[in-house]
């Protein structure tokens, strides 16, 4: 069935991969390890990935769940608009951050975790998954009430023009109405 | 509401006393093995090499071994059902630790991932020590192959270090697919990386095997740090001098040193075995198709199936694993039974409620739709259903319902099911159980769903009054949503109609009545429903009570 939303597990992978990069890079710097400028690198490679993938995407169908505190980081990554909507973008970039870092002893294994994230965005995309962010959800305006509903008619109801208001000659029967009070004619 | 101490213990402290063990263990392996590492003289050389990264790589090694070997145990379900259903177990209290038995496999899976980040920070710098502390003097102590090695290279050629990097991705993609989010929309993500766990299982009996790690055998003939004629130690310093034992005397021989003998599969192979038992036992238990007997559609889309297995037995409380190949051929669902097999009625029945795509594309394949029926097929006509495979009966926590003097079952729509059967059973014959008075709340968000049930609740309504207990079942029906004039005009459903509330039940009122009219005892709550209803209920259950009544809280969960 084709309801897998796989860009959820690649964010789930990407937020783990950016942790093991922050503590490799932990035990890099503190094991003091030949290459420690490197080490240092693994982890700000790690808060980053971390800070991007941290706010969780809306789910096509269904309720979505949010991080705690995720609101925040929601609304700078969303600012970026095309960039982080799109997976590919984020595809392209988890591999670029990867790559050196498989030099570097303290970043092996983070790296060959967001090589497998970025692959399964890689996945995601080509099916078309975007991220979406998850907005606390906005009364909808209500359609403002006509303006003329509120007053009381001010001109009266339209009429027909003045020649077919007045009474025709030719069409007497039409014409005749009856007096509701008797008329008489003055004899003298 | 104010907790209750004596509330509390009877509700959670059987969980946390095997929490307490359960860490306990942990640690007392984690200290033992480092205080080994750390003071034994085999190890003494090693130590030297490898620092403090050797007693930490190896008392996480340890404490995974544990872990590995426990995290398996919860998942045999036929094993834990059958320690349940006949009373093997004793005691009521042992029988709900039982309920926590997933927790506690997610429990040990965390303890796994974390310890595992532990051993493999300690194993990396275990690896850069070997290379920058290459010894001379021991060679046979080495895993580098000379001074100044590149550690990349020498996790890459030897056999722990390329078994550890594909443990390593393994438990990363069976992590990252189990959390709740996950479980609840992508289910089959989580269900096949999950059973990767044999591949892990294989790849870690082979990781240990690799004999890096070597300890010194002769330390009685050879005390460590002893010095051999004609030679000086320049690479020592004086405090490095003055610590090590037998400093001054004169060896008698070499030191000797071979590599430890791996402990994993003591540890990992019963639990495995066991599972895998399991599996086949269940696999082969299911192999035997079902007939479809009837399959009725009720309100609110929820379909009734019954069915016919040979030697199938079940208590009221029990689920069963629904599989069918022309739908999916590898996805399991559970279902709770709504109906047991009896000596008067053979047949198991099921409620299922059609809310995802499979159960709407199981509901295609049994009831077709009205509009397509043509006019020209005979009347009686051979009805295909779809093959049909069921696993089970699995235990859960509703099987305890009896086992009460009182208890509270509280059921939010579809939640009811558990408690069908228990109600099934009591029709059948009440008097032999221990079960003196059931108070029967159910809440439904339409009016509808009240008629899946209605016959039942009725049937045993009057059969209760017929046999002078009225005051064994206390039912209270709640419909949740307000709006609308909503009544169960139905004259034969007068017991429901008369007990119908509009509204949501208020809990605290409800539990103070049940404790004013039961005092001193024990009553067992049990839940089927949303997770606000069974937060509030447990909550109520740990809080304090006038009336000396104890309320025990049983979830239902499914995994």
């Amino acid at each position: 069935n084709g309801k897998i939303e796989w860009a959820m597990w690649a964010n789930e992978q990407a937020l783990a991969a950016g942790l093991i990069l922050l503590t490799g890079g932990i035990v890099g710097v503190a094991g003091q390890f030949r290459d420690r400028e490197f080490a240092a690198y693994s982890i700000a490679a790690g808060v980053f990935v971390c800070l991007l993938e941290y706010p969780r995407g809306k789910r096509n169908k269904g309720t979505s769940v949010e991080r705690t505190g995720q609101y925040c980081f929601t609304v700078c990554v969303k600012s970026f608009g095309p960039l982080t909507r799109n997976y590919y973008v984020r595809a392209f970039l988890h591999a670029a951050i990867c790559v050196p870092g498989g030099f570097i002893l303290a970043a092996v294994l983070g790296c060959v975790c967001l090589g497998i994230a970025s692959l399964i965005y890689l996945a995601a995309a080509i099916r078309g998954e975007q991220w979406e962010p998850i907005l606390p959800w906005k009364e909808s305006a209500r359609k403002p009430v006509g303006e003329s509903i509120k007053l009381p008619p001010q001109n009266p109801p339209p009429r027909p023009p003045a020649e077919m208001r007045r009474k025709r000659a030719e069409d007497l029967e039409a014409a005749a109405y009856v007096n509701p009070i008797a008329v008489t004619a003055n004899d003298d | 509401m104010a907790l209750s101490v004596r509330s509390w213990v009877a509700n959670e402290g059987g969980k946390h006393l095997v929490l307490v063990l359960w860490l306990g263990a942990n640690t007392l392996l984690f200290m033992r093995t480092f205080l080994l590492y750390y003071c034994g003289q085999q190890y003494h050389y090693l130590h030297q090499m490898l620092g403090l990264g050797l007693c930490i790589s190896r008392a996480s090694a340890s404490v995974l071994n544990l872990n590995c070997s426990l995290v398996l145990l919860p998942m045999c379900r036929s094993l834990l059902t059958y320690l349940r259903g006949t009373h093997t177990v004793r005691s009521r209290k042992a029988r709900r630790l039982l309920d926590k038995s997933k927790t506690f496999h997610m429990a040990c899976g965390v303890a796994i991932c974390v310890f595992s980040v532990v051993h493999v920070s300690a194993h990396l710098v275990n690896m850069v020590n070997f290379s920058v502390r290459y010894s001379e003097e021991f060679p046979s102590l080495n895993v580098a192959r000379y001074r100044g090695e590149d550690p990349r290279l020498i996790i890459l050629t030897t056999v722990p270090g390329i078994t550890g990097i594909l443990l390593v991705l393994i438990l990363f993609l069976m992590f990252t697919a189990s959390s709740y989010c996950i479980r609840v929309s992508n289910y089959e993500i989580f269900w096949y990386t999950h059973n990767l766990f044999i591949v892990f299982y294989i790849i870690l009996i082979v990781h240990v095997v690799g004999g890096a790690l070597k300890y010194q055998t002769n330390f009685e003939a050879h005390p460590p740090g002893c010095l051999r004629a004609n030679q000086t130690n320049p690479d020592k310093t004086e405090e490095e001098s003055g610590q090590a034992e037998g400093d001054g005397r004169s060896c008698r021989e070499e030191a000797r040193f071979q590599p430890n003998s791996p402990e994993t599969w003591l540890w990992v192979s019963g639990p495995l075995c066991l599972y895998c038992a399991e599996r086949l036992y269940r696999y082969i238990r299911s192999n035997s198709p079902v007939t479809i007997v009837a399959v009725v559609r009720h309100p609110c889309d929820v379909i009734e199936l019954r069915m016919l297995k040979k030697d199938f037995k079940a208590h009221p409380g029990q689920y069963i694993v629904l599989n069918c190949p022309s739908v999916s051929s590898f996805e399991n669902h559970p279902f709770t039974l709504t109906a047991c097999p009896t000596e008067k009625k053979e047949t198991l029945g099921i409620h299922l409620r059609v809310v995802g795509d499979w159960t709407e594309r199981f509901t295609e394949l049994l009831l077709p739709d009205p509009g397509a029926e043509s006019e020209i097929l005979p009347m009686v006509q051979q009805r295909r259903y779809p093959k049909l495979y069921v696993d089970g009966p699995f235990g859960s926590s509703s099987q305890e319902v009896f086992n009460y003097e009182v208890s509270l079952c509280v059921a939010g729509g579809i939640g009811v099911t558990p408690f069908a059967c228990v109600l099934h059973a009591l029709l059948d014959g009440w008097r032999h159980f221990r079960l003196r008075r059931l108070y029967f709340v159910w809440v439904c968000r339409e009016l509808q769903s009240f008629y899946w049930f209605a016959e039942l609740l009725c049937a045993l309504h009057h059969k209760l009054w017929k046999e002078n207990r009225p005051d064994y079942l206390n039912l209270q029906l709640f419909v949740s949503q307000t709006d609308g004039l909503q009544n169960i005009s139905e004259e034969r459903y007068r017991p429901l109609s008369s007990r119908l509330m509009i509204g949501r039940p208020r809990w605290k009122l409800l539990f103070e009545e049940i404790g004013r009219t039961n005092k001193h005892k024990r009553v067992g709550v049990f839940c089927c429903g949303p997770k606000g209803i069974s937060r509030t209920l447990h909550r109520l259950c740990n809080s304090d009570r006038y009336s000396g009544t104890t309320f025990e809280f049983n979830k239902e969960s499914f995994s």
